[in-house]
């Protein structure tokens, strides 16, 4: 039986656990680092990822409601989360839906989920499933530490390739300018809930298996968006060997 | 480390942060300097966030977009979006005690 770990090392864990599932490593994510991608492909991934973080507030919305009362902080943790995503300035999936306009898809084309693929949709049920199942400590480790601390690291290197390679406008990509900050503010507090509230040696194998599956779900459905929409165009080994190693 | 130093209110705040910190960022961590900084959105658009640089205005970048946008004519007068600024060098900021009305909004 694992001994409890103390906050230090926890951490590390749960680092280490999405470490090497990185979405960062998928072909679809080198391909768009190295400005490969055609605004057709970015407007296919825009049409999946509204399906994926457009119901965020709804997943934190299930967690909410199941997370005790006593673990008061983290509760108003995800209320603000489920407000910044919303109405606390512009609605995030405006943002990426202003993204796909400029991409040359629509809006009636991105909020239509018949046109996520079915990889999107397991993402989605996923998150679903977590938000509404699992211990809210765990789900937390799941939905903000697994997949959401992802995203500045994703964006950072995604965002000035857009502007300089793909050549869209700031106001166009704005959808990634913002979540290097918000969701490098949620991605911390998620980490220090999980760290104060997983105080078991089991809660924190449970949180450190999550997050590695939450990694690996993210990873899953990026890889899909290549196979799905870019293959056909980029074959894998054009994306060469150097490229996969700096990702 | 960079020394920042917020004015607001009559009362002075001091502290470190590391180096390429956002301090909306620090702040929403709850870490200096939380809970000092008045922040609100985090991606350029309320103005809550909103400081007159006193010191170190010459080591901060070129205003971005959003800072044009929503701080306009505020710009000349030493004001940035304080969630728009990675932190590298020692900076001294005083808040308003009331939030500048973005520029955007006002129809500046």
């Amino acid at each position: 039986m694992p001994e409890l770990m103390d906050k230090a090392v926890f951490r590390e864990a749960l680092e280490n656990a999405i470490k090497g599932k990185s979405a960062n490593q998928a072909p679809f994510s080198i391909a768009w680092a190295s400005g490969r991608l055609s605004r057709a492909h970015l407007a296919r991934w825009a049409e999946n990822h509204y399906h994926y973080v457009g119901p965020f507030a709804d997943y934190l919305g299930y967690l909410y409601a199941r997370t005790p009362h006593h673990y008061t902080e983290a509760k108003d943790f995800l209320l603000a989360n489920m407000y910044e995503e919303e109405i606390g300035g512009d609605r995030h999936t405006d943002l990426l839906i202003r993204f796909a306009e400029a991409c040359g898809t629509t809006r009636q084309r991105v909020v239509d989920p018949d046109n996520m693929s079915p990889t999107t949709r397991g993402l989605q049920s996923w998150c679903y499933s977590v938000a509404m199942r699992e211990d809210p400590i765990v789900a937390v480790a799941a939905l903000v530490v697994g997949l959401e601390s992802q995203v500045p690291s994703i964006y950072r290197r995604q965002a000035p390739t857009l502007r300089d390679v793909y050549k869209f406008t700031d106001e166009e990509v704005e959808f990634f300018d913002l979540h290097i900050v918000s969701d490098e503010i949620h991605g911390e507090r998620g980490y220090q809930i999980v760290l104060e509230h997983a105080d078991t040696p089991e809660l924190q194998q449970r949180c450190l298996k999550i997050c590695e599956i939450g990694a690996q779900m993210r990873l899953l459905y990026t890889t899909a968006l290549y196979w799905d929409y870019v293959a056909k165009d980029i074959p894998l080994s054009e994306i060469d060997a150097g490229e996969r190693k700096v990702a | 480390m960079p020394v920042v130093v917020i004015h607001r209110e009559g009362q002075t705040h001091q502290g470190e942060v590391k180096d390429n910190s956002n301090l909306v960022v620090m702040a929403g961590i709850r870490q200096f300097p939380h809970p000092h900084l008045r922040y609100g959105c985090g991606m350029g658009k309320c103005c809550r966030c909103a400081s007159r640089v006193l010191k170190g205005a010459e080591h901060l970048p070129e205003p971005n977009w959003k800072e044009k946008k929503q701080l306009g004519p505020r710009l000349d007068e030493g004001y940035r979006l304080i969630c728009q600024l990675w932190i590298t060098h020692d900076l001294e900021l005083e808040q308003d005690k009331t939030p500048l009305t973005p520029a955007a909004a006002a129809g500046a």
